[in-house]
Formats: structure tokens, sequence, C-alpha cells
């Protein structure tokens, strides 16, 4: 089989690309949880004490790992609405294992598996029956927290069980000070922030969520993409479900207010609804925003009962900035190619 | 004459941005006449329609019904007017039933609630005579092509039209569907009905209309009727006496001892049966036909965008058809696609990453990593080589038509294809950037790319590819190539389907050309 040269030998001396200096986006929410950390720091100076903090960045960890998950599905155009519940049968089905008297680490990893088999089931559904995953999630969401109702009715003690050898690991603390959880979430940001911009696979990512139809004709292969980032969305639910053990899992409204959390911090962080792009440390820095100002909430003494609300006020207020921002650079766009043409 | 002008159209012009598609348009149509308009794709039929339907408003010219001048602002005053216009692609709701489709919008009421029952006595007569016999509260989708065809002609009959106009209405439609549409048009023309009939399908349009006139460059060229024309007659009045100097010549080829050669015999499935033809590296194969012929099945075939149920291909690595996009971006194998901005870009993100849509999101070999600055490096390559006038991280949307196009091109030529299937390539790009891709093309071709290019103008086919494939309801109507390779003998094969016959000498008609 005979190659050829890709370029073509046209005349031209290879020009030097210019480089324009572009500030990381991820800047912007960082300064708003800056500014935020800082305004109720002021107002409320117990905010800033380094157990309320920390308690802070733990409460962020669990939560903040889905919404790592959730730039990557949001980044392919989809929404998966089940990851509270894959998350919370996770934590179940290791709980169980545990007071089976199964070795923790096996244990653990069955909890991560079950993430990722329910992880795959989303993605059969969603390729073969060509469906939005959030419509095939809002199906499967009312089957996980089904499962997850019957398995608490099994065996309720079970399933909150607080001690054994990964009960100290997960929750045992780095240097002293700082929770595992928030050390696997902070690892996680910044392992997944490389996948998505300097994989083949984030690449992928990016470009099926960008233009589908584009995708498909230049050949990237969107069916496996989609499985695999849903696969991917169910193995982080699954992790952070396995370390969530010891929690409350009884709680059937945690599993739904939990991916509210996670969509509302990805877009905070600068990921797009409409696709294409996405940022997984923006998504961090998102989580942590929403846990300040329910921290915040509860300090200026508003009673929790609110929380939900106040979820999902930031929910809608991500959605509107995400938008506004959007209107805002298509007429930039249109300016620009005025000035460049007109 | 066949009565007294009763619709008529004086000096009609439009232009979209820098493109004129209407520049003193005249047409005039008598009462009870099946007028047909036809041209080559770009002549502005579809602009005339438009602007008879009230979508697009004329920069100057008047349309006069009757002595009175009308303004048609919008396709509610157009109805008014009494013109029912049945679109190129039927807009039907398929999920709903027939009646709802005839009477979309105009629901007839008894006691304040929408009444089928007053529907179907309102529409009976009418479907019995234009023979639509179907089950009238089944949904739409349950009804052949032919059939909903004349459920959208219906629907505009119901409003009882002055003058009916068809866009390519049997683009869709096999021989017999389309006797029967005709019958019908027959039938109302009879019973005084006007008739304006777009098409550029001359076997039809000879079938059924009573006047031609054509239309060149947004103008009408020739106006006469059907017993006193040729088929040569209107295929010189679309040409026209245009000069081609778009098109740079030919390159030699590089030399190479090895031509690799696609071969493809007995294609079919779907609409297309028996397609074979071969093509060899350096060769520019065009390939056309009218909507509906069967190229665009072809190409997504060769692509692996569509399975084809018969025949045996050989691509140059020795294996068959792809299976997906996937496995013919991996085998060598490139489409360009006609819509670029949906199927070719993607429009937010830049260049770089763009150019690298194959070699980074088709390809599996080499590195699982990503890298932004290998990227950048492809696409300054590129950049330079199709002097492509944008930085590597400026987004795609940014830039115009031309150079758009040239990084569709150009993410396919970073993977150095040896089979590049081009779809319209220079379609909604002007002249100075077309000609940029026509080098282009040129280039590929003598650098060992077999390229199959395929065109719906004619002029492009017999000055850039070295035969021509032209298509004709499903079949290969023909081969066009080397002293034949004019765009009449093109024209008329893919419009009648047949080779023109040998001409005789001196019988042209240069004298009528408008």
């Amino acid at each position: 089989m005979t190659r050829f040269d890709p370029t073509l030998q046209l005349a031209g001396s290879a020009a030097q690309p210019k480089r324009t200096f572009r500030l990381p986006a991820e800047l912007g929410p960082l300064a708003g949880l800056v500014v935020l950390v800082a305004v109720i720091g002021f107002a409320r100076p117990a905010f800033l004490d380094q157990s309320n903090l920390l308690s802070l960045l733990e409460s962020a960890a669990y939560p903040g790992m889905l919404a790592i998950g959730m730039v990557f599905v949001l980044a392919i155009r989809e929404v998966d609405l089940s990851v509270g519940w894959m998350f919370h049968l996770a934590a179940l089905l290791t709980a169980f294992l545990l007071a089976a008297g199964i070795n923790p680490w096996l244990a653990a990893l069955a909890g991560v598996l079950l993430g990722a088999g329910l992880g795959l089931a989303n993605g059969l559904l969603v390729v073969a029956l060509h469906l939005p995953a959030i419509i095939v999630t809002l199906g499967t969401f009312a089957m996980f927290r089904g499962l997850a109702a019957v398995a608490v009715k099994m065996d309720p003690t079970a399933a909150a069980a607080q001690s054994g050898e990964l009960f100290e690991i997960v929750h045992g603390k780095l240097f002293g000070v700082v929770p595992s959880a928030v050390f696997v979430f902070v690892a996680m940001a910044l392992v997944m922030q490389i996948v998505l911009h300097r994989s083949r696979f984030g690449y992928r990512v990016q470009a099926v969520g960008s233009n589908p139809q584009a995708a498909v004709y230049a050949g990237i292969p969107i069916v496996q993409v989609r499985l695999l980032t849903l696969v991917l969305m169910g193995i982080i639910s699954g992790l952070a479900g396995v370390m969530w053990l010891g929690f409350p899992v009884t709680d059937a409204e945690q599993g739904s207010g939990i991916v509210l959390m996670a969509i509302s911090a990805a877009i905070i962080g600068g990921t797009s609804l409409a696709g294409g792009r996405g940022t997984a440390i923006g998504a961090a820095v998102g989580m942590l925003i929403v846990q300040v100002i329910l921290s915040g909430v509860g300090l200026f003494g508003i009673d929790a009962a609110w929380n939900p609300f106040v979820i999902g006020a930031v929910m809608v207020l991500a959605l509107a900035l995400d938008r506004l921002l959007k209107m805002q650079r298509n007429r930039h766009a249109a300016r620009f190619h005025k000035n460049l043409h007109g | 004459m066949l009565g007294s002008p009763m619709i008529s159209v004086r000096n009609l012009a439009k232009r979209f941005g820098g493109i004129v598609a209407l520049k003193d348009m005249n047409l005039s149509i008598g009462q009870g006449t099946i007028h047909a308009v036809v041209g080559e794709s770009g002549a502005g039929k579809s602009t005339l329609v438009k602007v008879l339907a009230g979508v697009v408003q004329p920069d100057t010219g008047v349309v006069r019904v009757g002595d009175q001048t009308v303004a048609i602002d919008s396709p509610v005053i157009a109805g008014k007017h009494g013109f029912g216009v049945v679109h190129q692609d039927v807009s039907l709701f398929a999920d709903r039933s027939v009646l709802a489709n005839l009477f979309v919008n105009r629901e007839p009421l008894r006691n304040g609630m929408v009444s089928r029952g007053e529907m179907e006595a309102r529409s009976r007569a009418l479907l019995r005579q234009i023979e639509l016999n179907v089950d009238v509260r089944a949904p739409v989708s349950q009804l052949d092509m032919g059939e909903r065809q004349l459920v959208g002609l219906a629907r505009e009959l119901l409003q009882t039209p002055r003058l009916l106009i068809l866009d390519e209405p049997n683009s869709g439609l096999d021989r017999h569907e389309t006797e029967h549409l005709f019958t019908v048009l027959r039938g109302l023309r009879d019973k005084g009905m006007s008739v304006l009939y777009v098409s550029h399908r001359l076997e039809d349009v000879f079938a059924i209309a009573d006047q031609v006139t054509v239309m060149r460059n947004g103008r009408d060229a020739l106006t006469k009727e059907r017993s006193g024309l040729s088929e040569a007659d209107v295929i010189d009045a679309m040409i026209g006496q245009q000069r081609d100097t778009l098109f740079p010549p030919a390159l030699p080829a590089n030399a190479s001892t090895i031509r690799p050669q696609i071969s493809v015999q007995g294609l079919g499935g779907g609409r297309i049966s028996g397609v074979s033809f071969s093509a060899r590296s350096g060769e520019v194969l065009g390939f056309t036909g009218l909507e509906g012929s069967g190229v665009a099945e072809v190409f997504e075939m060769l692509f692996g965008l569509r399975k084809a149920q018969s025949g045996t291909v050989r691509f140059p690595d020795g294996h068959g058809l792809p299976k997906s996009p996937t496995e013919a971006a991996r085998r060598g194998i490139g489409l360009v696609p006609a819509n670029r901005l949906c199927n070719g870009l993607m429009q937010d993100r830049s260049l770089a990453f763009n150019i690298s849509n194959i070699v980074a999101g088709a390809r599996n070999w080499g590195s699982r990593l990503y890298s932004p600055k290998v990227a950048a490096a492809g696409a300054a390559r590129q950049i330079d080589a199709l002097r492509i006038k944008g930085r590597p991280d400026a987004p795609v949307s940014s830039l115009p038509a031309g150079e758009q196009q040239k990084i569709v091109i150009a993410k396919w030529l970073e993977t150095a294809p040896q089979v590049l299937l081009l779809d319209n390539p220079a379609a909604g790009i002007e002249a100075a950037a077309k000609r940029r891709i026509y080098a282009l093309i040129r280039q590929m071709a003598a650098n060992g790319c077999i390229v199959l290019l395929r065109s719906t103008e004619p002029s492009e086919l017999t000055n850039l590819s070295n035969r021509v494939l032209v298509f004709h309801r499903g079949r290969l109507a023909g081969e066009v190539f080397g002293a034949e390779m004019k765009r009449r003998t093109v024209l008329h094969l893919t419009t009648t389907g047949k080779m023109p016959e040998v001409e005789q000498p001196k019988k042209k008609l240069v004298g009528t050309m408008a």
C-alpha cells in the first residue's frame, strides 16, 4: 500500500502560528469562589474556621466527584439523571458485602463495578434505542431508586455500619487533617481534566458534543464514545458511593437532590449545557461554590429546609448565566465577522 | 393564444448579499395552461417560486393578477391572491391523519368543536376527483410517496387557488405515480386552472407543459410553446454562451508505477441497483444526477453511511465496502459532505480542533493522548498548504464560506486519503474561492488520490473530471467522456436519462436565444 504525502506541494513558507494568550476558563468560577468566601467570611468570621472549611470540603467531595463525571456527559450533549442512585446503590452494595464479611477491598471493587454496570445499562439503552440519555435515565433513575428502597428494607442495619477496615480507610485523614475523600476528589479533578483535554477519548467527547452530525461524517465512533462516557459516569458514581460508606443511605431524597447539585456545579464551573466543551476543574470549583452557598445559608440562620430551594435557585441561575454568556459570545462573533468581511 | 395572461411577472430582481438570484425576470401565465419553468440549479427557479409564495420579497419588479399589481408580503397574502404552492418536499405532518393535514390551521368547527365529519364532507369530492383513494383518518406516514404528494396537492386545491405552483413535484415519485399526478394536473387545467410547473427534469416538462420558459442567470432566456420546442433547444437555452474561466488547467500526474484502483460491480440497495464503475488513482471521476437519482446513495454506501444490499466493491486496499464511517476513515476513504454547516464542521471549535477531526477523532493508531501542540502543528501545515486565511486557534465560525470548506478538505488531507469523495464541494461559495477549491481538486488527483466528485453543476464536471457518470432513477444512465464531454451532453443525460441523439450538423437554434 502506498502512502501519500499529507501536505500538498503548493508554494508558501510555513508561517509560524501566532499564539494569542488566553485566560484559563476556570478563572471566572475561581474568582467567584474567592469573592463568596471573602464576603461570607467577613460577615460571619466563624465560616473561616479550619474545621468548618474542612467539613465544607468533605461535603463537597462526594457530589463533586459526580459533577466531574457529569462534565463528560454534558460535553457529549447528554444529561444523566440517575447518578444519585447509582451512587447510592454502590454504597449499599459495599455496605452489605462488608456486613457479610467479605474482604473490604473486594467489596469496594464490587461497588465500583456495580456503578460501571449500571452506567453500561444506561449507555446500552441510549445507543440501542437512539434515545437521549435524559429520557432513558429518567426511567432508570426511578428503577435504581426503587432498588435502593428494596435493599434498605431488607436490612436497614447493615446499610449504616460505621466500623471496619474500609471504613477506617475512607474516613481516615491524610496528614492528620485532610479527609481522604477530599484527596480523591482533588486528584480526580486533575486527572479528569487531563483526560478531557489531553486524551483521544476526551477529544472525541468534545467533538461529539460540539456537532454530532459532523462527528459522524468525520468517522468518529460516536456510539462507542456515548457508551464509554455513560460507563465512565457509572464508574465515578460507584467510586464516590464506595467512599460514602458509613453515611446514612436511607434518606430517600438524597439521591434526587445530588443530581441537581452535580449538574449545577458543572454548569457553574463553565461546562456548556449545549455540549462540546467542559472543564473538570471548573466543576470541582463549581461544587465548592454550591457548598459555600449552602454553608453560608446555614450561617445566616436560614433553616436547612430551604436547602433544596437554594440548590434549585443556584441551578436556575447557572442556566441563565450559561445562556447569557452564549448569547453574548454569538453577538461578539457576529460583530467580529462583520468587521472581518464587511 | 390560449386565453389572456392572467398572472404575470415583470422585471423581477432579487439579490441575496452578493449573489444575484433574479434579475429582470419576466413571465406570463395564461388561464388554463400548464406553464413549465426549467433551468439549471442556481438559475433562479426556486427564488421565483419563493417570491410568488410570499416567502421572499423582490428588490424590484411587480407581480400582476389580471390588471392589478399585487404586493405579496406574506404566504397568507399569497393565498388570498389565489396562489397555492406545493413545495419540493411536501411539508406534511407524518403522524397526523390525512384529514388533519388537509385542513391544517383551517379546521372546520361545528358547535365549537373541530368536526371530522365536516372535513370529510368538504374533501370527499375533491379526493375522488384526484383519485386519492386512501383512509382519510389514517396517518400520512402510512401513505406512499405518490399519495403524499397528492395530499399536499389536495391541501392547496381545497383553497381553490387561481394559480397552482408546483416546485419539483415528482422528485420522489416513480414513473407510475408521476403519470397519475400528470393525469390529475391535466384534469385541473381542462377545468380552467393555471399551473406553474417548476422542474429540471426535461422528459416531464415535455410530457405535461403547454408553455415552457427557460431560466438562466436569474432571467427568462426563452419562452415558447412546447410544441415548437425540442429538448436540444431547451438545453441550449439553459447553457447559454458562458465562458468557463473558473477552471484551472489539468496538472501532470506525479509519476508513480503503482496505480491503485477502486472497482464497483453491480452495487445495489434502496433506490439504486446495478451500479458498476471503476476509477484509478490520479483520476477525477464525476458523478451527477437529479435529486432522487441515487448518486447520494452511492456516496453514502462507499463511505459506510448506508448498507448496500448487493454488489462487490474493491477499494485500493483490497477490501470491500466499509461498514461504518469510522472504518472508512481508518482505511483512507474520505468524504467531504454536501452540507458544510451541519455535516462538515464544528463551528464553535478552533481550526486546529477541526483539522484534528480525523487524525485524533476517527483513527486509533498512535498515542492515546491528544496533544494540542501536535494539533496546532498539523493545522499550521494545512493552513500553509491550502493557504487558509485564519489562525489555528481561531473558531471556524469566524471564517468565510470558502475558507471553511478548505478546512473540511484539509482535515482529510491531513490523513493522506487514497479515495476522496467530494459532495458538491464548491456549492455556496463565491467565484474566487471556487477557483481555489478546483485547483485543490486537481492537485489531489495529481498527487495520486482517487477523487470521486459529485456535482450538480455540469460545467464543474466537464471541466474537472476525466469521465462523468450520470445517474437517472437509481441506475447508471450513462458515462460521458472524451469528445462527448460537453455540458449539453451531461445535462441531456441528467434530465432525460438518455444519451442525446447524434447531432445533425448545423441544425442549432443559436438565433432564438434571448
